[in-house]
């Protein structure tokens, strides 16, 4: 396997502290972005290939290019920029940002100023989901570290520059990792997703030019500046460079974060989390987050990266892969999924809103043996009715594992239908669900 | 010699038909300037609130795009090609309709809103005839009637969220009363404090609503929507004079509603205005002549009233005629000049406002607030002003032995102005104790004239109902005066001076 570029020093001891970070060679890149131009580090991002690494996999350098030289108010005031940072981790089976907070904050404010530098940001907000209390904690100190040392605030390592940072703590919305949805709710609103356009480059934050990044994005920046944009394109694919964290779990005998090249296929991945629990036999994987669509067993020999996944009918996505064996109900698996969806749609486009609630029901009713083949035969219309209709993408997450499921596994849900029951579990027992409306309200 | 073209406006092609369109228009916009809006069916856009881009129903198919686009959000571009009826686009909205329907209780039967919903409509128009959607619906238990304000009636099953009414709490008005509460299929309007609303403009809400989720209590209940007739008018609450719909069945109003002037009320009104009809409509009302007859007022006939009111005017020697500033132009241009006519008393004509804590001019007159309301509660006070009648100034004009007050219902009472008084125009019975005798006139729903409002804007407004009982024009009694006869007066529907 291929060198890590972001956790290396994951066992360091410390590593989390200024000093240990900068004994490992850590804001060197920062020193040396000061030297490059902003149009200098944003060609040196754009030649590394790195592509976002949220889930939408959008080619970091040209969203940075996206951002407005000099935007001014109408009466010619300069406007500010704003840099954010989404660690609003939610997406189910994804915990790599958490890893490198914890063990790496520094790698991500060292990132982020390079960032700003690029873009001509005045400041910046990180935005980390409520639960991660010790993250919170993890980089806070680092902010106050980094001030400290004249890396953070006014003149930037004793350049002219001034730039500084705010944690901004979320409230638990799993579609406030969207970005508009979390620009909203960084500004006390809703978290609802903005339409588009204006996109955030244009009116973000606050209604400034905004560039949103996920925290591994920053944390991969000051590997490129260090080695070269050649180096880190060299590790991936053609169209996507560098190595990714994958956040590996369910049924696999070894879950964890693994940083490996883009390219890895997910067939070796497996293999090299030492396979599936117990050595059952694999039944599906989920390889981008809960929203990617399910690829049966059949369908694993297929490389990591953003194009070769998009091409096999899923989604690298935030590179979460849950490992399903033969041994767990897919339709559970499903019925799962979609309360969650059903639990975190925002709610404002009709489609989202009404039919995230009817899938999960409907599913739940499936898994509990009360189903129909005309169930069977509705979902495809359902979620062609919802994908690719709303503001946003979360209604085109929630058709990834009802419609993946019933297509690659529509013998599990016949079963259902047929037995009336689940046949994954013991006759006699009872499918717990608390759909019921009235239950919720 | 040169010539210069005018730069080609741009232009956009909805349905086969080319239509220019501003700069900065969305493909709604352009079409509603093209009067081609009719096959964009909406539930959250609304023309007077910010654009949501929410329900999905308006999305149109663009040449060149992949997905379809909101009209409502996209904006319009030269050479745009928009087709707001293929297959694509229908089938999407048939979509919408039956997500909407899925959780919605279909109580149109017994909901107020029926026969004028947008959910009914578009689902004639767009929905699918049969539902795949077999699951219990979400039931608010608590919530079929919930109580928004003592105006203000919710039935949150009914809720489609396409909050209109969130966002005109939060735009228009800025009071900021209603919100969201929770997220998903479980997400309720609410009002952020238990008292409710509090806004004076929350009958709009009702207006906007498209579905029976919020309806209008002095209206809910009282009327089918298919028994009303649409007419047109202007309330004469306040001098802003905006317009409205008086919907009405067999010469009853039942409702105001705003109708859009972009030079007067935008598409709104408030709530004092959207009731006042009911002044006209009450019990206590004088729809009669009256005589006094000792002490107290006896009903009489018109044949008996009109000749004693022109012997009246005949033996005055100073008479003052005091014209409410809620009078229409044309009644008080005309009294002014006929009713001395009658007489070789000295006549002096004045006006009279009273309302809003004093106003006598137009300069006393004031907004209320950022909206509409004005602190002069008549209609008509500069066209009043425009005909040289200028307020009556106690401590000056005195020694009347007649007064004349002649009003349509908004002016208040004045003080004592002669030994003898007349009432002209509309009354109550409380009010008329202290007069000789009652003309019983017509209100503004059941005259047609003008009024001029505070921004000096002159409309002309229609006859909505007939007159009350044997309330009569103005024209009518002075026609009756000059025949100097007890001819009956004969009362025609829509007849003013």
């Amino acid at each position: 396997m291929a060198d890590k570029l972001l956790t290396q020093h994951n066992d360091v001891e410390g590593s989390h502290t200024l000093d240990v970070y900068r004994s490992l060679g850590g804001y060197s890149a920062l020193e040396k972005a000061l030297t490059m131009t902003p149009d200098g580090v944003v060609d040196e991002v754009k030649k590394s290939n790195l592509r976002g690494r949220g889930g939408a996999g959008f080619p970091t350098g040209m969203k940075w290019s996206f951002m407005p030289k000099a935007p001014t108010f109408p009466d010619g005031r300069p406007k500010p920029k704003y840099l954010v940072c989404n660690a609003d981790e939610g997406e189910p089976g994804t915990f790599k940002d958490r890893l490198l907070m914890t063990r790496h904050p520094h790698m991500l404010l060292e990132g982020m100023i390079i960032a700003a530098h690029a873009i001509g940001a005045s400041r910046g907000f990180i935005y980390i989901r409520g639960e991660f209390v010790f993250e919170i904690k993890r980089v806070e100190d680092a902010i106050v570290e980094a001030r400290k040392m004249g890396i953070l605030g006014k003149k930037v390592l004793n350049t002219d520059w001034s730039f500084d940072l705010v944690v901004y703590r979320g409230a638990g919305a799993y579609i406030c990792g969207e970005e508009t949805a979390l620009l909203n709710s960084l500004e006390g609103k809703r978290g609802e997703p903005r339409l588009k356009p204006p996109f955030p480059a244009m009116v973000g934050a606050f209604g400034m030019p905004t560039c949103v990044n996920n925290v591994e994005t920053f944390c991969a920046v000051p590997t490129i500046i260090s080695n070269g944009a050649a180096a880190f394109a060299a590790i991936g694919t053609e169209r996507s460079g560098g190595t990714r964290l994958f956040c590996v779990s369910g049924e696999i005998e070894k879950p964890g974060v693994y940083e490996l090249p883009l390219s890895i296929n997910l067939r070796d991945l497996i293999d090299h989390c030492g396979g599936v629990l117990g050595g059952k036999k694999l039944k599906a994987v989920i390889p981008g987050g809960a929203s990617a669509p399910m690829l049966s067993a059949a369908e694993i020999d297929v490389a990591m990266d953003f194009d070769s996944l998009a091409k096999a009918g899923t989604m690298a996505g935030s590179g979460g892969v849950i490992v399903i064996s033969e041994d767990t109900c897919i339709v559970a698996v499903a019925a799962r999924l979609l309360k969650f969806y059903e639990h975190e749609s925002c709610g404002q486009c009709s489609q989202c809103r009404e039919g995230s609630h009817w899938l999960a029901r409907m599913f739940a009713r499936i898994e509990a043996g009360g189903g129909t083949d005309a169930d069977l035969d509705a979902i495809a219309g359902i979620c062609s009715n919802m994908a690719g209709q709303t503001i946003c993408a979360f209604a085109d997450a929630v058709t990834g594992p009802a419609l993946s499921s019933v297509r690659k596994f529509r013998h599990d849900f016949e079963e259902h239908v047929r037995l009336k029951r689940c046949p994954c579990k013991p006759e006699g027992h009872v499918v717990r669900h608390d759909h019921h409306a009235s239950a919720m309200l | 010699m040169t010539t210069s073209e005018a730069p080609a406006k741009p232009k956009l092609t909805i349905d086969g038909q080319a239509v220019e369109f501003q700069p900065g228009d969305t493909i709604m916009k352009a079409a509603e300037r093209a009067r081609m809006d009719g096959t964009i069916p909406r539930f959250c856009y609304h023309p007077g609130l910010p654009v949501a881009g929410t329900c999905r129903m308006c999305t149109v198919e663009v040449e060149k795009a992949p997905k379809l686009m909101t009209a409502c959000s996209t904006p319009a571009a030269d050479g745009m090609v928009v087709l707001t009826q293929s297959d694509r686009v229908r089938k999407s909205r048939s979509g919408v309709m039956e997500f909407l329907l899925a959780n919605h209780p279909l109580d149109c039967p017994v909901c107020d809103q029926a026969g004028e919903c947008s959910l009914q409509d578009y689902n004639y128009e767009y929905g699918p005839s049969k539902s795949h959607f077999v699951e219990d619906k979400r039931v608010w238990k608590e919530a079929t009637t919930k109580r928004l304000s003592d105006k203000l009636t919710l039935n949150m099953n009914r809720c489609i969220h396409c909050e209109r009414c969130v966002r005109f709490t939060e735009d228009v008005t800025k009071t900021h009363e209603l919100l969201m509460d929770n997220r998903a299929w479980r997400k309720e309007l609410t009002t952020a404090l238990d008292e409710g609303l509090f806004n004076d403009y929350q009958g709009n809400v009702a207006d906007i609503c498209p579905v029976g989720a919020i309806t209008f209590n002095d209206f809910r209940f009282h009327k089918r929507v298919w028994f009303l007739k649409e007419k047109t008018g202007i309330c004469d609450g306040c001098a802003k004079g905006c317009s409205i719909y008086a919907d009405e069945e067999k010469d009853t109003v039942y409702r105001y509603r705003a109708r859009f002037n972009k030079d007067v009320n935008d598409h709104w009104i408030c709530d004092e205005g959207r009731v006042s009809f009911h002044t006209y409509q009450q019990a206590d009302r004088i729809v009669q002549p009256l005589l006094t007859a000792g002490s107290t007022l006896n009903a009489t006939s018109w044949e008996t009233l009109v000749p004693w009111f022109t012997n009246e005017l005949k033996k005055a020697r100073r008479v003052l005629i005091l014209i409410g500033t809620d009078a229409s132009s044309e009644e008080a241009a005309t009294i002014a000049q006929v009713l001395p006519s009658f007489s070789s008393a000295d006549f002096v004509v004045r006006s009279w406002n009273g309302t809003g804590d004093g106003v006598r001019t137009s300069a006393d007159d004031a907004p209320l607030d950022h909206l509409l309301r004005r602190r002069d509660q008549t209609s008509n006070t500069r066209g009043i002003e425009g005909l040289g009648i200028k307020p009556w100034n106690e401590a000056q004009d005195q020694n009347f032995d007649l007064a004349i007050y002649f009003r349509s219902g908004r002016a208040t009472l004045p003080p004592s102005m002669a030994a003898k008084e007349i009432a002209w125009g509309v009354f109550s019975l409380a009010e008329a104790q202290r007069f000789a005798a009652v003309l019983p006139g017509l209100s503004t729903l059941e005259k047609f004239g003008t009024y001029t409002n505070c921004d000096q804007i002159t409309q002309s407004f229609e006859t909505v109902v007939k007159g009350l009982g044997g309330s009569a024009s103005v024209r009518k009694i002075l026609d009756g005066m000059k025949l100097k006869s007890n001819t009956p007066v004969r009362e025609v529907a829509g007849d003013t001076i």
